[in-house]
């Protein structure tokens, strides 16, 4: 699986990398994976899966999967703005 | 035993020619210590009404911080203001480097600069003594010769030179100043107001030290020694560090907010070339520092393959002259941050200007006539680098017309021109859109300046009760993370409290990526850095009540020259849906925008209907002098 750690989350990575390769066995949890790596989740504000925007709670990844985790400043969750 | 601040301040007549030293007291100071503050109680107390911004009466105050000097990571920085030629409001721009501390360390707090002169000139400041000296074989070259020239001609390399290019000397409405090359004073035209006035440097040499002037240097030194070891060690910090605010591109991109093509979309599907891996493999060959910081952040680059003098551009550039202009060559937003850098114009009006060009291009409101047959289209990376020369010069129709800005650039093409001004009072926004984080729209639609994106922290940092934003916003008495697009009682309370942190930011020298949420130098070392400085047993309120302060100054200043509520609007496009990226179909909502500007004027203690500050409220700022300024009742 290939994760992009955007902004300051790749500061908590072992080695301060921002792009890494990581090999999975089946499916995993993307909240369990950053916590293995060490990601705070309450650093992630978004997180997108092949290239779809997904929940960083329910997310679940494979070996196949393109993943991104962004800190706040690059958008987030909101509420109170009227669609068109 | 000092209290971080001089005692003196230094004048400059360019019509007479004449510069003295004048003293003011530190109960003066500890109303407004420094940067905004100083320079909006200077302007308000000391410039005509209606003062032509590019005429003789105009004041230019270049203004340290209360800090600006210390050995503290990020206190660097300096306020120029003066009326905006741009805006016509009260006009601010701060900058770091290294030109504010020598000038605190020459021994002055801030230079107030009056007149015009008959021929250009340079100001020369060495120690306490000041005198202006010709500058006609200055005049039309380039910053990097320039300063070479001054150093030279002056017989030291260690002179720090503040400076205009060629667009400040064609008072370009929108140019700004530099200093050391790599430090931009960039917004609100004041490199124009210099300009105006045949002023073409200010050089600086001084050999004080800011510890020397603080009330408790020991303390003050520790804690510097701390926060350096901190900057290295922070998240956040480290972030700045090794990307500074170019890494913000894919972030904003994802998160359906990265301004592309005026502002049409908030997804570019050029981005890839725009984004960090691309920056640190084709332009960045090093990082440099402002005085004494450890964060160090500003990026130096290679352009074509050639090493810029000028320092690479920022998130502001790469997007304004990237996405928000359709255009994904990062070589091209790199030689336009460097020519803007070089003529000294700022990236953000000069991108989102010709931006507006290519929108009104598009829509065949200008043509192949106005554009001597360029084809400006968004993404047409050439003309836009073509039109950004023309500008800087005012050569030709178009380069003259867009040099006045977006706003009346539209007025004189007429038609829908106006609808695809992204401006508030004349001024561009930044590339920030509102339609994400509601409380950037706020501050663009407020700031006394004009639409100004570090009025206040972006919703989005302190949006998770579980993020070191957030828990660096508790430092400031916030207590709730509220969502980035929310618009109630709540977060309108809070928007109060951060834009007066960031005017106390811009009071106290700090740059904005210092200090909490933003950063990480937390409040409580904040507090603590202005009590070693000065020995005033301030307390958290109080700085905050220094940002209150500043601002309300600034609100008198427009109210004097007839701005009001009318003016707190924003752009009619942030009220219709983002055509694109992961908040497609997000629009601002009117009545809930107007409904959250009332609140928070009354959280300030403004008319409701004029937004003009009240009595009261002035009263207990301890500015009731300022009444004197306000418009009279109708």
């Amino acid at each position: 699986m290939k994760l992009h750690l955007g902004g300051h989350l790749a500061f908590y990575e072992a080695h301060k990398r921002s792009n890494l390769e990581v090999r999975l066995n089946g499916s995993v949890l993307l909240a369990e994976l950053l916590r293995d790596l060490n990601i705070p989740c309450g650093e992630v504000a978004l997180v997108v899966v092949n290239g779809a925007q997904a929940s960083l709670e329910a997310a679940t990844v494979t070996d196949q999967d393109q993943v991104a985790v962004y800190p706040p400043i690059g958008g987030g969750n909101g509420s109170h703005v009227q669609r068109s | 035993m000092g209290y971080g601040n001089t005692g003196k301040i230094l004048r400059v007549d360019l019509s007479t020619g004449a510069a003295w030293a004048e003293g003011f007291e530190e109960d003066f100071y500890r109303l407004y210590p420094g940067g905004k503050a100083l320079a909006a109680a200077l302007l308000l107390r000391e410039m005509p009404a209606h003062a032509d911004p590019l005429g003789p009466e105009n004041r230019l105050v270049l203004a340290t911080g209360l800090l600006t000097g210390a050995p503290l990571a990020t206190a660097t920085r300096f306020t120029a203001a003066a009326r905006s030629p741009l805006t016509g409001t009260y006009g601010e721009s701060e900058a770091g480097g290294y030109w504010g501390p020598e000038l605190k360390m020459a021994g002055f707090d801030a230079i107030v600069i009056r007149g015009q002169a008959a021929s250009p000139v340079y100001l020369w400041v060495c120690g306490d003594q000041a005198e202006l000296r010709p500058a006609e074989h200055l005049w039309g070259r380039h910053p990097d010769e320039v300063q070479k020239a001054i150093q030279a001609e002056l017989g030291d390399e260690r002179i720090r030179v503040l400076q205009i290019g060629i667009g400040g000397e064609n008072q370009v409405r929108f140019a700004g100043i530099t200093n050391e090359l790599r430090h931009y004073n960039g917004r609100n035209g004041l490199g124009a107001v210099m300009g105006s006035k045949n002023l073409k440097a200010v050089a600086v040499r001084g050999r004080g030290r800011y510890l020397d002037l603080a009330h408790d240097p020991r303390r003050l030194s520790e804690l510097g020694r701390r926060l350096a070891k901190e900057a290295q060690e922070h998240p956040l910090s480290w972030d700045l560090h090794v990307k500074g605010t170019a890494g913000l591109v894919a972030g904003l991109n994802a998160g359906g907010i990265l301004p592309t093509r005026n502002f049409h979309s908030g997804a570019f599907d050029g981005v890839d070339a725009l984004q960090w891996e691309a920056y640190e493999k084709n332009l960045l060959t090093a990082r440099r520092s402002c005085y004494a910081c450890a964060v160090r952040c500003k990026p130096e680059v290679a352009v074509g393959g050639r090493s810029s003098p000028y320092g690479g551009p920022e998130y502001e550039a790469i997007a304004g002259f990237g996405s928000n202009c359709g255009v994904d060559d990062l070589q091209a937003v790199g030689r336009a941050n460097e020519l803007c850098n070089q003529y000294t114009l700022d990236t953000i009006s000069t991108s989102a200007t010709i931006a507006f060009a290519m929108e009104c291009f598009e829509h065949g409101l200008i043509g192949p006539q106005e554009t001597g047959g360029l084809e400006l289209r968004f993404g047409n990376a050439a003309a836009m680098l073509q039109v950004l020369e023309w500008i800087a010069r005012r050569q030709g129709f178009l380069g003259n017309l867009l040099a006045e800005g977006s706003r009346r650039a539209a007025e004189v093409i007429g038609g829908d021109a106006p609808f695809f001004a992204m401006q508030v009072k004349g001024q561009e926004m930044a590339m920030h859109d509102p339609r994400g984080k509601v409380n950037v729209g706020i501050g663009y639609a407020i700031s006394e300046n004009g639409a100004d994106h570090l009025v206040a922290i972006h919703d989005t940092m302190v949006s998770n009760p579980d993020s070191i934003g957030f828990r660096g916003a508790l430092g400031l008495g916030v207590t709730q993370a509220l969502p980035a697009r929310e618009l109630s009682e709540a977060k309108v309370q809070q928007y109060w409290i951060y834009e007066n942190w960031s005017s106390a930011e811009k009071s106290t020298g700090y740059c904005y990526f210092g200090p909490a949420p933003r950063s990480f130098i937390q409040a409580a070392d904040v507090i603590a850095s202005v009590q070693a400085a000065t020995g005033w047993e301030v307390d958290l309120a109080e700085i905050l009540r220094i940002g209150e302060r500043a601002t309300n100054l600034a609100r008198v200043f427009n109210a004097r020259e007839g701005f009001s509520r009318q003016d707190d609007i924003l752009p009619a496009r942030l009220f219709q849906p983002l055509e694109g990226g992961a908040l497609a179909g997000f629009a601002l909502s009117r009545p809930d925008f107007d409904a959250a500007l009332t609140r928070l004027y009354a959280i300030k203690g403004w008319d409701p209907a004029t937004g003009i500050p009240g009595f009261e409220r002035l009263q207990q700022l301890g500015i009731a002098w300022a009444i004197d300024f306000l418009p009279p009742h109708p």
